[in-house]
């Protein structure tokens, strides 16, 4: 009998730890829920894709395609921008539509080109989810809602700061040998003959702003970009300058992906003109053809190859050219 | 006894030269987002600035007495002078303008203030 009854109560005690530790179980934290959350295609209304399946964390949280495919295999108007080192900017997609990570977050669930679910619905679905139930609950102390799913999104996207590349290693830590010469002689003209830091200056090699480079003529090239926003007819063609840490892995370029690697970039910025004919409001730094010889031109290349960060060193290669 | 005079003549000069109350990092606490804001200040009186850990300006610099002029990669090679004020026993500065045309950097410098990163 007693010995019954000691395997009973050991029974009771292996449940309650069991469902102790499993209610434990799952994200830590915001971020961590969030990047669950990024990858589950349970946010997409055919539940087929995901953020991650635009934003591949191989590539920068970017992807290789021209302009970003949603649901269905329909396809969008741009490029998908890297989804890294965001913290510091202060608007957000092409035209900088969203003022926040969090407004960011819950636009391309919504968007019908995109992922095409009712923010309602993907509230509803989380709920419903009791393993997601469960995660927001223990988090946030509360059900899934919009404001707690782009919080636990944003949050993860936050982590995405990278802060090692080559050229890192060279400023910041003060080794001169991390990179070549040809990346010193190229961020010598970033800052000089190629007029790259004029737009390009900060923290992530973005001035936060909107300019227009020359990729509007009103015909075949139509997309006003940030005046639809803002109303501003002057600001027909402008585009939010992005940012250039890991750039070797986010081609192709540019808001409509139309150059396919920084080599072609580097030849459109020493002459527009050639790209696109009779663009209209082109910024006036970019009048003038930069007159780049073809080393300078492979220099600024090795440049900006030594902005990614050696977490990517071994698929890119990219790191200390 | 000449190489003996010349140390002591190098020693003296480092000391009392301007830029070596400067040289070394300095780093801000971070802001309300969590950003920091350092700057490595080099013998061969060139810096560089971050955010972050992430390096992106560089430039020159002299200090003379406590008048801190410098050019760096942005604000189109205009030069910006502050008045370095050290405080906390010269492990702490902060910038008061004295001529910067660069209205965003002349912004950016007043409200920085930096601890020498020990």
């Amino acid at each position: 009998m007693k010995r019954y009854a000691l395997l009973a109560i050991t029974g009771c005690v292996l449940v309650f730890v069991t469902q102790a530790s499993s209610s434990r179980e799952g994200p830590a934290n915001k971020a961590a829920l969030g990047e669950m959350l990024f990858s589950d295609p349970i946010l997409s209304r055919t539940r087929t894709i995901s953020c991650a399946s635009c934003h591949k964390p191989a590539f920068a949280f970017a992807d290789t395609s021209a302009v970003s495919t949603g649901v269905e295999g329909r396809t969008g108007v741009r490029n998908t921008p890297s989804a890294m080192n965001l913290s510091l900017q202060r608007t957000f997609f092409w035209d900088g539509r969203a003022k926040s990570l969090e407004e960011q977050a819950l636009a391309p669930i919504r968007n019908p080109d995109e992922m095409d679910l009712p923010i309602e619905e993907a509230v509803r679905r989380l709920k419903e989810d009791s393993k997601y139930n469960s995660y927001f609950r223990n988090i946030f102390n509360s059900e899934p809602d919009s404001t707690n799913l782009a919080a636990a999104i944003a949050a993860f996207e936050r982590t995405l700061e990278t802060s090692n590349s080559p050229f890192d290693n060279w400023k910041f830590s003060d080794d001169p040998r991390a990179v070549s010469d040809a990346v010193k002689r190229g961020f010598t003209l970033f800052n000089e003959k190629g007029k790259c830091v004029k737009c390009h200056f900060g923290a992530d090699f973005t001035a936060n702003e909107f300019r227009n480079i020359g990729l509007f003529n009103g015909r075949d090239f139509n997309d006003s970009g940030r005046a639809v926003i803002s109303g501003n007819k002057e600001e027909t063609g402008k585009f939010k300058t992005p940012g250039l840490r890991n750039i070797a892995l986010t081609a192709p370029y540019m808001h409509n992906g139309m150059l396919r690697d920084l080599r072609e970039v580097i030849d459109f910025y020493n002459e527009p003109g050639k790209f696109v004919r009779n663009a209209v409001g082109r910024d006036s730094i970019l009048l003038q053809p930069l007159g780049l010889t073809e080393d300078e031109k492979k220099d600024l290349e090795a440049f900006l190859l030594s902005l990614t960060d050696k977490r990517f060193e071994q698929q890119s290669g990219a790191a200390a050219q | 006894m000449k190489i003996l005079l010349i140390s002591a003549a190098a020693f003296f000069y480092a000391w009392f030269s301007g830029n070596d109350v400067l040289t070394g990092r300095w780093e801000s606490r971070p802001s309300e987002r969590g950003s920091v804001t350092g700057v490595v200040f080099k013998t061969d009186s060139t810096f560089e600035g971050y955010v972050n850990k992430k390096p992106f300006a560089t430039g020159k610099y002299t200090l003379e007495n406590d008048v801190f002029t410098f050019v760096d990669n942005g604000c189109d090679g205009k030069p910006g002078s502050y008045r370095i004020i050290f405080f906390s026993n010269s492990d702490s500065l902060r910038f008061q303008p004295i001529s910067d045309s660069c209205e965003g950097r002349r912004q950016g410098m007043s409200r920085l203030v930096m601890g020498r990163v020990k």
